[in-house]
Order: C-alpha cells, then structure tokens, then sequence
C-alpha cells in the first residue's frame, strides 16, 4: 500500500485520541486543532520511524506530546508538568472505595466530565490509561517519565475522580483520609 | 501477603501490571480473604460499567474536515525540494521579461543555485511553506480578517515586539485576506494573507535578528529557493526580515510594491512592506 495512504488511513483512525490529548495538553480547542496539525505534520515527515510491530497510537501520542513541549518552549509557557495541584493529594496509596459511585448508577457523560475536572497531570495519566488503553511502559514513554511516576499519578488521579464522583462533586479528598476501606 | 498490602497493589493488579510472582501472593491472599475479594469484586464493577464504556470525545466535524484536508495534501505527490533556476518556470520568465522591458523596475536578484542555498535557508523556507499551506487551506484560523492593512498593522504592533510595517494595497487584483501569529520554527512572526491573481500568497514579518541567524550572504539582496513546489522569496529591509511564499514566482512581489515601481527603498520605503 502505499505509504502516504496508509499513513491517512492511520491518521484517520486516531483523530479522536489525538484530538482529546491535544486538548487535555492545551486546555483549548484552538491549540488542540493546531497541535493536532501540526502532530500530523511531524509524524509523516517522520513516518521510517514508525515500528510497524508496535503500537502506532503510542507513537503518534509521543509526537504530539513532544510537538507540545516544543510549543511551549518557543511560547515560554509552561508544561503541564510544572503545574502539580497542592493540597489534593489523598495521604496514601489505598484505593477510594467505589462501591458508593456503584449505587449513584452514575451516566458516563458524568463520568468523562468528572476526569476533565482533574487537574492537568493526573486527568494526562488518567485519560492516557482509562480512556486511550495505554500499558504503564506506554504511558511512561509518552510522557517521558519513570513509570513509578506514573503509577503515582494514575493512583492519585483516579483517587480523585472517584471523590469527584461521590456525593460532594466539589469535594476534594483531604490529607490523612482514605474513605471506604 | 496483608490485606493493606493487597489494596495497595489493587490498581496494579487490574490493570496487569503486576510481576507474576506479585500476582500469585495477591490471588493466594484473595483465596483467604472474603473482604478483598468482595473489595476487587467492587473494583472490577466499577471498571466494567464506568471505565470501559469511556472513548475519546469525537474530534469536531470541523476539525475533521480540516485535518482530513491536511492530509490529503500531504498524500499529494512532492515536486522539486532544491531550488530551481528562475528560467525553467515560464511564469517567472514572464515576469523577468517584464521587469527586463519596463527598465529600472524593482531589482530582484534572486539566488537559484543549489550550492548557494544554505541549510538554514531552507528550514525557513520549509517552515514557511508548511504554515502558507495551513492557513491558504483554512486549516488555521485568522487572528484578524475584514480589515484594512493599517488596522492590521496596529494590531500587530500592538501583540508583536517589532516592527511590523503593512504595505498598502497597490492593485486591484490584490486583497488582503487576513493574518494571524504563527511560529516559523521557533519565532513568533507575523503572518499576511493575500490574494494574487487567484493565488493565495503569504507574508511573513520576522525580526531581523533571525535574518541575521540564518547567516546569509549580503548579496543578492533577494534569496529564492522552491520548496515543495513553492516559491519562496527571504529578504531583509528596513529593521525587519521578510519570507514571502507562493506559487506566483516575482508575481508575489506585489504584495509589497506595484510591477512599475523603481527599486528606490529611499525614496519610497514604504512600498516595500517596511520602513
């Protein structure tokens, strides 16, 4: 097949999760298109990179990311990574019981809006896993970090959107307290 | 292996992320222990009807359409990436004659040779190509459109820090579409979008200093390279540096000064898109 033609069809089938990374990257659907193009871009001029024994939605979510480091160092904006929530992390790493989210019967929109509240490194880990199927190795590769950050910031995110999902949709879990268990 | 250390590792041990030998001691442990179990029941419910039912948001129709353009743009056949000499495209020809017949009219010497063509040269070019092409598409919204190339002027200087001077417009087969900021590379510059003889032709108004980066030679003053099947023309005037891109050749140049003007930037500066 021919090469400019396999690489659209492949574009096409990842629009979606390109597109939703461009916006959880840029918190703005203007940058999210340009970045989305520009992520297009990169990776046709870099299509011999692609390992076709692996995963080609990975490797297209690691160009966009690093096209988005780019940008903002040319901008000198600042990366989601230098924009750590305080005072919102749970005090350990034990799971929030989610059997009163169950018993809520909760619509999935509520859901997907509860993880756009989540504050911008842990909603990356969250969509990244959750949404996009991404293994923690992928994950790790995507965002350029140790996997054990990675583990941190899924464990912290998720955490957060089932406090999210509970009864008080504004309430935060507070240091020290662990619900459910 | 105890329960706290279980709930700890429950995340993990759903997603499959556990070391074989983690996931025997857990599972051993959920043999004995009704309450994990019924803890990883729980989680595998929540999974099931709140995490596994979660897709990407679908792109806009609009984003789509745009994106799919850009692609079957990309898909096109490329033409010649290295520079080509000015008498092998007739329209360039055409507009040497008549600069050559009207005497005395706006010299450009424009560099053609292979050799000549720096590498730097030609990542602006190249980078300069890509945004014409975005924005001649539609794949990147104006800033500013519907306005005159003073307002236009005003607005830049009002979001840029240089001078960005806006030619006024000379011929009536010449409209001013719009502009916006864009990034050549790793520079903000301004970026104008005109209308010639029913081609789109882009502007770009950089600081000089990134002229003075791309360590060209004085002369001649005007260096064109076709990249991609475009022509792009880089130049540096009056405190700014310049990259016009089309498929017009010299016919671009309108957009800075009418065909029957002199090359007399003294006596008329402003007809060179900066003073």
């Amino acid at each position: 097949m021919d090469e400019s033609v396999e690489f659209q069809q492949l574009a096409l089938k990842y629009m979606d999760s390109l597109y939703n990374y461009g916006r959880v990257l840029t918190r703005n659907e203007t940058d999210a298109e340009d970045l989305l193009q520009e992520t297009l871009l990169r990776a046709f001029r870099g299509l011999a990179s692609l390992d076709r024994n692996r995963n080609a939605k990975v490797w297209l979510l690691k160009i966009m990311k690093n096209a988005y480091i780019d940008r903002c160092r040319r901008k000198l904006s600042r990366p989601l990574e230098e924009e750590l929530p305080e005072g919102q992390e749970p005090a350990d790493h034990l799971p929030v019981n989610p059997e009163e989210i169950l018993l809520r019967r909760l619509a999935i929109e509520e859901v997907r809006s509860a993880i756009r509240r989540l504050p911008p490194v842990w909603r990356e880990a969250v969509e990244l896993r959750e949404i996009e199927g991404l293994s923690y190795a992928e994950l790790a590769h995507v965002i350029d970090k140790p996997i054990g950050t990675v583990m941190s910031r899924l464990h912290r995110g998720r955490n957060l959107l089932r406090s999210f999902l509970q009864d008080h949709p504004d309430h935060a879990i507070e240091p020290g307290k662990v619900r459910g268990l | 292996m105890a329960c706290k250390a279980v709930r700890t590792k429950l995340f993990e041990y759903l997603d499959g992320e556990l070391s074989e030998e983690q996931r025997s001691a857990l599972e051993e442990h959920l043999g004995a222990c009704a309450e994990c179990r019924h803890l990883v029941e729980l989680e595998k419910a929540f999974r099931e009807i709140y995490v596994l039912p979660l897709r990407p948001d679908q792109a806009p129709a609009a984003v789509r359409e745009r994106a799919a353009r850009l692609l079957a743009g990309l898909a096109a056949p490329p033409r010649s990436r290295w520079v080509r000499p000015l008498g092998r495209r007739s329209a360039m020809v055409t507009a040497a004659l008549a600069l050559v017949l009207v005497g005395g009219v706006w010299g450009l010497f424009l560099t053609w040779t292979r050799r000549e063509a720096s590498a730097s040269l030609l990542r602006l070019a190249d980078a300069s190509v890509e945004q014409h092409q975005k924005l001649s598409r539609g794949l990147l919204p104006f800033d500013i459109t519907r306005t005159s190339p003073k307002e236009a002027e005003q607005w830049f200087g009002n979001k840029l820090d240089f001078n960005v001077r806006l030619p006024e417009l000379k011929d009536e087969n010449l409209t001013f579409l719009g502009g916006r900021i864009a990034h050549l590379r790793d520079f903000e510059v301004a970026a104008l979008e005109y209308r010639v003889d029913q081609k789109n032709v882009t502007l770009f108004i950089m600081p000089a200093e990134q002229y003075q980066r791309l360590g060209l030679k004085a002369e001649p003053k005007f260096k064109m390279v076709n990249r991609q099947g475009y022509d792009v023309i880089v130049w540096r005037a009056h405190g700014a540096a310049y990259a016009l891109v089309s498929e017009i050749g010299g016919r671009s140049c309108m957009v800075c000064h009418a065909p029957e003007e002199k090359l007399d930037v003294t006596l008329k500066p402003e007809a060179h898109g900066a003073r």
